[in-house]
């Protein structure tokens, strides 16, 4: 296998460079927003691409991560790092109760499961009143604060182009977190269950143990990407986070290509930045998710990474 | 008769006529699984085009083109909005589960139809813009009234049409060539395949009479519903809850788990408020998976549970 470190370093240079060659505010937010959603597309990835779990809850794990920092921090005067902590715990053991059902059911029954889920952690933010603010949701939500040691660093998360970095950064790291996970025996368990569980679990595999792993982990990062949506965002409201959100993320995870680590942070790219490109139908971001998400399915099984692999086999010259 | 008897007996019958709308949409999903174990995620996309289309065919073409009274104009509009509903079903087995069946991949066609669905409400959005229609249907302001207990005609044509399309549809099932082939499909694909049975037309026909009951649905459903595009995602909650609790493929189970969610969504109103309709339908979806997966009534076929 070939060595990691030079494509760490290109990713590096990437991510340093693009505040600088996208100038704007505008389009720095739109970085930000990238970021969470490359976090975001990994985080389903893991259960849908490499266990073979339709999980479409992540929505709610999403909220969770948002709305328990946010609220840590405002009603209770939490520090900012500690309430994201709990979020993510919060999250994660959110994933592990809905991998109590996940481990019973299979195939539709658990989509319609965690979609139920989704909803539900909708509908207790709008409803929970006390506690979320319901439809009017929450204000002034500030950035995380900044790091300081004294005389040696400073650096202050207000502006764009640092959060973006910040989660960047984040998200680099949960890319090379679930990498190793998956180059792990623990990623050879989950590819072994996707293909067959049955067969799986005649090697010894314990099915439902792995299957909760995958569910509270991706829980957990799902509930990481949450974590810095309000501060970038500044207000939090329960539209933000209803189920079209998890299709938004099954979008990207399926354009970019289904159980390659690549793929789902290809198709998060192209799935943030293709609609603001075509400006003229910024509205209707989601028709371009819709379409792209089944065009896919129909013709491209594989995503833009077998779309890739395909054109550079053919320019290969017939060596595939 | 006293206070809460009336009561009670009212909000039943708020609740039966809720449960047949929805028993509409759930049946048709249920018919699909049964015969070739298979969602389709936009249904409930489908039961606001039929919306959409009885509206305008009810105030545009009926009583204005035409000239006729509301009530006819409003019954055009149910039989458009059903034909409306056929084509999406045509179009959405060509496109989707027609070049994806028989790959033995069942996520494939759920999230290809999870794209149609963002795709319609996108679509819709598009055509109709975000807010929402006042439909109002002609029979709603004619209530009877006995004693304390209302109900409008609107009612009574909601219950009558669903009653006529179950009894439709079992007839065709039961006595009908088609419908045997249909059950023999459903029964055992590969066999009846071998028997000579065609499938691709049983199930193209499956989807085609799931999709108009659908759009039926919609022109039923759309006086009730805060009609716009979106308003297809909160149906769809509700008939993904009743066919699980009723029993994947189950028809009468479906019907019956319809009614039942009806009826406490009525009392769900009265008692706690209809804020938390969907947080009660899928507490009660998520304990019958822990409780008894299989549904209401059992199918034969478990190997999803």
């Amino acid at each position: 296998m070939a060595p990691r470190w030079p494509w760490i370093l290109v990713a590096v240079a990437v991510i340093a460079l693009l505040p600088h060659l996208l100038g704007t505010p505008y389009w720095r937010g739109i970085l930000v927003i990238c970021a969470m959603n490359v976090m975001l597309a990994l985080s389903l990835n893991l259960i849908l691409g490499y266990t073979g779990q339709l999980n479409l809850g992540q929505s709610g794990f999403f909220a969770v991560g948002a709305y328990v920092t946010t609220v840590l921090v405002k009603s209770f005067g939490w520090g900012f790092w500690p309430a994201a902590l709990a979020a993510v715990a919060a999250a994660g053991t959110l994933g592990l109760l809905l991998a109590l059902f996940a481990v019973r059911l299979r195939g539709h029954y658990l989509a319609i499961a965690s979609l139920g889920f989704a909803v539900i952690t909708y509908q207790v933010l709008v409803n929970w009143e006390s506690m979320t603010e319901g439809v009017r949701g929450i204000y002034a939500i500030r950035p995380p604060p900044p790091i300081r040691i004294d005389g040696l660093v400073d650096i202050s998360f207000s502006s764009p182009m640092m959060l973006f970095y910040l989660v960047a950064g984040i998200a680099l790291l949960v890319y090379l977190a679930l990498d190793n996970v998956v180059r792990s025996p623990i990623g050879e368990t989950l590819r072994a269950i996707r293909e067959d569980e049955v067969s799986a679990a005649s090697l010894g595999i314990d099915a439902a143990r792995w299957k909760a792993f995958a569910f509270g982990l991706g829980a957990a990062v799902a509930g990481l990407a949450g974590c810095f949506y309000p501060s970038f965002v500044g207000t939090l409201v329960p539209g933000a986070f209803n189920i079209v959100e998890s299709f938004t993320m099954l979008a990207m995870v399926i354009v970019g290509g289904l159980g390659t680590m690549i793929g789902p942070v290809i198709g998060a790219v192209v799935l943030t930045f293709l609609p603001e490109l075509l400006r003229g139908v910024g509205e209707l971001r989601l028709l371009v998710y819709g379409l792209a998400l089944t065009l896919v399915v129909l013709f491209m099984p594989g995503g833009l990474v077998q779309a890739w692999q395909l054109l550079r086999a053919r320019f290969a010259g017939g060596r595939p | 008769m006293p206070d809460l008897l009336s009561l009670v007996v009212q909000q039943t019958i708020n609740g039966v006529y809720l449960g047949c709308l929805y028993v509409m949409v759930a049946l048709g999903l249920t018919l699909i699984y049964g015969v070739m174990n298979q969602i389709n995620f936009a249904h409930a996309d489908f039961v606001t085009v039929g919306a959409f289309v009885a509206l305008f065919t009810m105030t545009r073409l009926a009583t204005k083109m035409l000239g006729m009274p509301e009530v006819a104009g409003y019954l055009l509009s149910i039989v458009f909005a059903l034909g409306a509903g056929a084509l999406l079903g045509l179009a959405v087995n060509a496109a989707v589960f027609a070049p994806l069946r028989d790959r033995g991949d069942e996520l494939r066609p759920l999230i290809a139809t999870i794209g149609v669905s963002v795709l319609l409400e996108n679509g819709q959005l598009a055509l109709f813009g975000p807010i929402p229609y006042q439909f109002d249907s002609p029979l709603a302001k004619e209530t009877l009234r006995f004693g304390k207990i209302f109900f409008s005609l609107q009612n009574v044509l909601v219950v009558a049409v669903s009653a006529a399309a179950v009894a439709a549809l079992y007839a065709f099932l039961k006595f009908t060539f088609l419908g045997k082939a249909l059950r023999a499909v459903s029964q055992d694909r590969e066999t009846s395949g071998l028997m000579g049975i065609n499938q691709s037309f049983l199930i193209g026909l499956t989807i085609v009479i799931a999709s108009a009951l659908a759009g039926m649905g919609g022109a039923l459903l759309g006086p009730g519903l805060v009609l716009d595009p979106f308003a297809g995602a909160t149906v769809i909650v509700k008939a993904f809850a009743i066919v699980i609790i009723g029993g994947f493929g189950n028809l009468a189970g479906t019907i019956l788990a319809g009614i039942l969610v009806g009826i406490i969504e009525a009392f769900t109103i009265q008692y706690l408020g209809a804020g938390l309709i969907d947080l009660v339908v899928f507490v009660l979806l998520l304990t019958m998976l822990v409780v008894k997966p299989t549904g209401l009534i059992a199918e034969r076929r478990e190997e999803n549970v």
